[in-house]
């Protein structure tokens, strides 16, 4: 395998004081802010299937390093799971309560894509190598998201709440670092061509879907919006604006994961999200408390 | 077109119809139901609660004032706090505990010893130690009426067990948590006794609410260590029926002196329950004892030695244990525990999930040699 920047993967502590955050914690643009906030509704219940799934496909790796990393990243999965589950409660408080969009995507990972009734033997099998592929699928997207996040100056010149930048910096960062993992337990699993194009397929229309119902969601119960909308439009002019992903850059990202030779090693950098790992506060016990700064930061967003 | 083109496409079009008013019934009533169309939700929604299940630092922590603070003992105040507004608190039962986060930020675990049954205020008694590191001298210097201060909890590692008749033994201040478990028994008529140690008799606290509970029937033997030395402890423990739960709190000399004497077959029915009582940082970990982890589902029993952890033992016969941080955090290696009595020194599980799981990386069996067995 072309994984060159092999690291020793581990769970973090972090630490996340979320008291000083406001609601629009990019000031002025409720619309990046909700559209980037969807992680926070998908990522507990979908990480903690990540988890689920994985420790089923442990006896199943003969490759001693690979099951270091595999047992690596549930670590780091079942940690991120958690930081992202704390922020919903500060949602509700603030006003916006997650819990109506949150419990279905709870179904949609705990029943839809759980452990189904399947005979043992080969429709179990199948059904848990669709899931690894899946992961694949969706570990790819995680990857380039986190990579855009560690790169996303303008989130820091539009003054973004700095505890949550470090949320997802520190997210971003881990799922940097474990890139290859999904990909190669795939392809030590199953690893078929055929499974690798219908499993990204499922993915990338699942994660579109329930993005864009999670981001309108968001608009129309934010209880400052008078008529909240998330449009496409706003969506490509956040991607010109450096707040979001551009629109160009995700659709670069599918012939790359759909190439016969594609690794995850061969995009993002692994120094990079080491060096942020290492600089991180809330990875590195020193949880802001969210100083004066961020309180002023918010005055004009919210309160 | 030719006629069977259209009957091909007449049937597709019936097919197509019926399989999406299939789906339609199949779904309907679900999505209906749900507050958001058109996906179902979870009956009961897990995201969004992992932080209010956990019990580690910080979770349950709030503000609450001094709200009266008088001397009990020789060296021992008493401290009533309550919230601020005067809202109701937690609920808690005998043998919980509360982490003051004293002004200079050290972090100090006190039994509650009030009446769970009084809503708005808790109350801990803290005793003046020669060797403070500052706690309890904190709390005696800064924290007069009026003061406020952040709290965590309450948690409970010490309950009340379920037996037909208890001794509880304590050693000085030891009495907070043992005295509303004392209060419980005796609402319920429960045969009890106490044998309460300390250095002289003005040094103990709360002894004519004790005589009060007593009710002149000597169910209480009070042993100031200036007139009568050290408390007869097998004694006290011979004088119980077989079936009763022995309760203790004190210092590490008096639990370590009760747990020999309960050793082997002198176990007490109703079990032996300790609280340690330290002036050590609430997380700071005991002794590790050496014990055994009994694999149930694969019918193993492996020994784990005093300098290692369950979880090197286990994955040393099972590979495919999954695990992360070994530090308690992460959550990857909860193990389902069948039986035995866990020291949990992990900081995520709250404690209804303690009751029946561990982390394999870092809690242990509580006491020496002490078996756990273990769903795996």
């Amino acid at each position: 395998m072309s994984n060159t920047e092999r690291t020793e993967l581990k769970a973090r502590r972090v630490a996340f004081d979320w008291s000083a955050t406001p609601l629009h914690w990019l000031p002025g643009d409720p619309a990046t802010t909700h559209t980037i906030n969807v992680l926070h509704l998908l990522l507990p219940a979908g990480e903690r299937w990540f988890v689920h799934v994985y420790k089923q496909v442990l006896p199943q790796i003969r490759d001693p390093e690979l099951r270091k990393d595999v047992i690596g990243f549930i670590g780091q999965e079942a940690v991120h799971s958690q930081a992202h589950d704390d922020v919903l409660p500060h949602l509700a408080e603030l006003g916006l309560d997650p819990a109506p969009y949150t419990a279905q995507v709870d179904w949609f990972f705990e029943k839809l894509l759980g452990d189904r009734t399947l005979p043992p033997g080969r429709p179990r099998q199948w059904w848990l190598m669709e899931r690894v592929a899946l992961i694949a699928a969706i570990e790819h997207y995680t990857a380039f998201l986190g990579d855009w996040v560690l790169n996303a100056e303008a989130l820091d010149r539009r003054g973004a709440d700095p505890v949550m930048l470090d949320l997802l910096r520190w997210h971003g960062a881990e799922e940097v670092e474990h890139r290859s993992v999904a990909f190669d337990l795939f392809l030590h699993v199953d690893g078929g061509y055929r499974r690798r194009v219908r499993t990204w397929a499922l993915a990338f229309s699942a994660l579109v879907f329930l993005w864009q119902r999670g981001a309108r969601f968001f608009m129309e119960n934010d209880p400052t919006l008078v008529d909240g909308r998330a449009g496409f439009r706003a969506f490509l002019r956040a991607g010109r604006q450096g707040v979001l992903p551009s629109a160009g850059a995700m659709l670069r990202s599918v012939p790359t994961y759909l190439s016969r030779d594609y690794h995850p090693s061969q995009e993002c950098s692994t120094a990079q999200a080491v060096a942020y790992l290492n600089s991180s506060p809330g990875a590195n016990g020193r949880p802001q408390p969210g100083g004066p700064h961020t309180a002023a930061a918010s005055g004009g967003a919210l309160r | 077109m030719t006629r069977a083109d259209t009957a091909r496409t007449a049937a597709v079009l019936a097919l197509t119809a019926g399989t999406a008013l299939l789906a339609k019934r199949a779904m309907g009533r679900r999505i209906e139901r749900s507050p958001l169309w058109p996906m179902p939700a979870l009956d009961r929604p897990v995201s969004g609660t992992m932080g209010l299940r956990r019990t580690g630092p910080d979770r349950s922590e709030r503000t609450v004032r001094v709200t009266g603070r008088h001397a009990v003992a020789d060296r021992v105040v008493q401290l009533r706090l309550g919230a601020p507004d005067g809202a109701a608190l937690p609920d808690w039962e005998p043998g919980a505990h509360l982490d003051l986060v004293l002004p200079s930020g050290l972090v100090r675990q006190y039994s509650l010893c009030g009446d769970p049954a009084e809503a708005d205020t808790w109350t801990v008694a803290v005793r003046l130690t020669d060797d403070s590191r500052g706690g309890s001298r904190a709390v005696h210097e800064q924290l007069h009426e009026g003061a406020e201060l952040r709290v965590r909890g309450p948690r409970n590692r010490f309950p009340l067990a379920e037996a037909p008749a208890y001794l509880f033994l304590a050693g000085g201040i030891g009495i907070t948590p043992l005295l509303p478990m004392i209060r419980a028994v005796a609402a319920a008529n429960a045969p009890w006794r106490l044998v309460l140690g300390g250095r002289t008799r003005a040094s103990m606290p709360f002894l004519d609410e004790l005589a009060a509970l007593d009710g002149g029937q000597g169910r209480v033997t009070l042993v100031p260590q200036d007139e009568a030395g050290h408390p007869d402890l097998a004694g006290a423990l011979a004088g119980m029926p077989p079936e009763a739960a022995v309760h203790c709190c004190g210092p590490a000399p008096l639990l370590d002196a009760v747990t020999a004497l309960c050793e082997g077959e002198r176990a007490p029915g109703g079990g032996l329950h300790l609280e340690r009582f330290t002036a050590q940082p609430p997380d700071a970990a005991g002794p590790n004892h050496p014990f055994e982890v009994e694999l149930r589902r694969s019918g193993r029993t492996l020994a784990v030695p005093a300098d290692s952890t369950a979880l090197a033992t286990v994955r040393a016969a099972c590979p495919d244990t999954a695990y992360s941080c070994e530090q308690g955090f992460c959550g990857t290696c909860r193990t389902r525990v069948l039986q035995g009595p866990v020291e949990h020194r992990d900081e995520l599980l709250s404690d209804a999930e303690r009751d029946a799981h561990m982390l394999l990386c870092v809690s242990r069996a509580r006491g020496a040699g002490q078996r756990l067995v273990l769903d795996l």
